[in-house]
């Protein structure tokens, strides 16, 4: 607990700081319009949300990035299962998962566009692209990680093929998994900050492309820290599901 | 019958350097419930031997038969304890862990744990089923290795060094737990080591192998001495001194 009350602090007075030397930095250091205090950015988030247009946004983008994100994941962890039990599958796979991956989310919008509109499926098309080769790759990668001794123990006590995977191959990936997802989860914000630049109506993209056109530098800066926060929290979160369930994988993590 | 028969086992891998013979004309016959001892220097060829008798390799030549019938791959009459401890599965319990083999097998959840939780005692873990394997300190991982494997009630428990990796006083107490374990289930055991010392105090009988390559069995001595072993008595000493002369012939060979 006072552990816990000391990462609390730490994290308190870290933001804290943050922004005082932004405070500083904007009153002392570059003093332009385009480079606001906090303290007006603030006000306009205070405006912002009592118009709702602030919660609008985040909800939106979101959604976008949960529906994309579990979409991928759910593609990416039995690919990658398969992609590390089986060579054959390894074989066939391997040269898509290792070329896509060099083509970033951001290069297919364009695509994504034409193919689904600038509807929600060109979103979800992205964040779950983005997503999908990150978790393949980890799973794939725990699964090959299993210690041979723990396949061998499981031999001599008797298991069969389906029990080797379900009981010892799953269990000891789940970690490698968790960690593909979380990494995911980062590029997904990048991702979607992007797919709502280009096409959107709404989201935390849309708010930042608007405020640019007409020079609202506040917004811009609300929409920043929204995400910032927004990812700061979800990633947060999913440590602490990690830690919840699969503390016992790796006590490390 | 033999329970386990090694018939001129060989071994040689290929690999990028070449070939090479690790085992080569292995023969040997253990009888049911004796605790055998397999010595012999770093390389020889040790635990390519139980390797194969576990059915994680295959011989090259020969054959390996248990109650008569070759032995075919990995199988759950022959329980295993490994050098270390990455056998152990992290996301179980310790109880769990023991239990593992009977949930193979399909035994319902408060049967399985009542079993396990008789071999937590007799290996002296009494309520510390709950803790995971990160809970738990080397000599207590071992433990749990060698309850799960005899949870299992395999015919043969084969241990390859497995209180190699501890120090020397947890390695004399662990001695001396399987020894009293071994009287009291009278279980067949191949039991790995290069300590001498270990060897002595734990066995029937002891086989010292040859330094490879072509690693074979060299002289089986047979350990007459009443159990629990008394490590300071002279029998115990004789024994020592002649297990102690092979080996060193291995050691140093051209003395
Ligand atoms: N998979 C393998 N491929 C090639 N050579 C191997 C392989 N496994 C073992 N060897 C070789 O076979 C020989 C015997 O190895 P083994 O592991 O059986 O020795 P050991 O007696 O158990 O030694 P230690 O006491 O150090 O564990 C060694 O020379 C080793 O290099
Ligand atoms: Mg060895």
């Amino acid at each position: 607990m006072n552990n816990r009350a000391a990462t609390i602090g730490g994290y308190v007075a870290g933001f804290a700081l943050l922004f005082l030397i932004w405070h500083f930095a904007s009153q002392f250091l570059v003093r332009s319009v385009l480079f606001p205090s906090p303290f007006p950015v603030f006000e306009r988030a205070v405006v912002l949300i009592e118009d709702g247009l602030l919660q609008e946004a985040v909800l939106a983008s979101m959604r976008r990035i949960l529906q994309g994100f579990l979409l991928g994941s759910a593609l990416g962890i039995p690919i990658g299962l398969a992609l590390g039990s089986f060579r054959p599958v390894r074989l066939l796979l391997e040269p898509w998962t290792e070329f896509f991956r060099f083509i970033p989310a951001v290069a297919m919008i364009t695509v994504a566009v034409i193919w689904f509109g600038i509807g929600e499926e060109s979103k979800i098309f992205l964040i779950a692209y983005t997503t999908v080769f990150v978790v393949i790759i980890a799973t794939a990668a725990g699964v090959g990680a299993v210690g041979k001794d723990k396949i061998r123990a499981a031999q001599c006590l008797g298991a069969n093929r389906f029990q080797l995977f379900a009981l010892v191959a799953l269990p000891a990936t789940v970690p490698y998994i968790l960690t593909g997802m979380r990494l995911a989860m980062a590029n997904a914000f990048v991702t979607i900050v992007a797919a709502e630049l280009v096409a959107s109506n709404d989201g935390l993209g849309k708010m930042l492309w608007d405020a640019r056109l007409f020079m609202q530098v506040e917004d811009i800066f609300v929409a920043l820290i929204s995400l910032g926060l927004l990812g700061f929290a979800t990633d947060r979160t999913f440590r602490l599901l990690i830690r919840a369930f699969a503390g016992r994988f790796n006590p490390t993590m | 019958m033999a329970l386990v028969a090694l018939e001129g086992v060989g071994k040689t891998f290929r690999g990028r350097t070449g070939a090479w013979e690790a085992v080569r004309d292995f023969s040997l016959e253990l009888a049911e419930g004796e605790f055998f001892c397999l010595l012999g220097t770093s390389g020889c060829g040790k635990t390519t031997v139980l390797n194969m008798l576990a059915g994680f390799e295959a011989p090259t030549t020969g054959r390996i038969l248990l109650d008569g019938k070759p032995v075919r791959g990995p199988g759950a009459d022959r329980g295993v304890v490994f050098q270390g401890h990455d056998s152990l599965y992290d996301w179980l319990t310790a109880l769990d862990n023991i239990a593992f083999g009977l949930r193979l097998r399909g035994m319902a959840k408060a049967e399985r744990r009542a079993v396990a939780q008789r071999f937590l005692t007799m290996v002296g873990l009494t309520g510390q089923g709950a803790k995971h394997p990160s809970e738990l300190s080397g000599g207590m991982k071992q433990r749990i290795q060698i309850a799960r494997a005899l949870a299992n009630d395999p015919r043969i428990l084969l241990m390859d060094e497995p209180f190699g990796a501890l120090d020397a006083m947890t390695r004399a107490v662990l001695q001396n737990e399987l020894s009293r374990i071994w009287a009291e289930t009278r279980k067949t055991v191949l039991f790995i080591t290069h300590d001498i010392e270990e060897a002595v105090a734990l066995s029937t009988r002891v086989g010292v192998m040859k330094r490879g390559p072509g690693g074979t069995l060299k002289a089986v001595v047979p350990v007459d001495l009443p159990f629990p072993r008394e490590r300071t008595s002279d029998g115990f000493m004789q024994t020592f001194r002649q297990v102690h002369a092979l080996i060193h012939e291995e050691i140093h060979p051209h003395e």
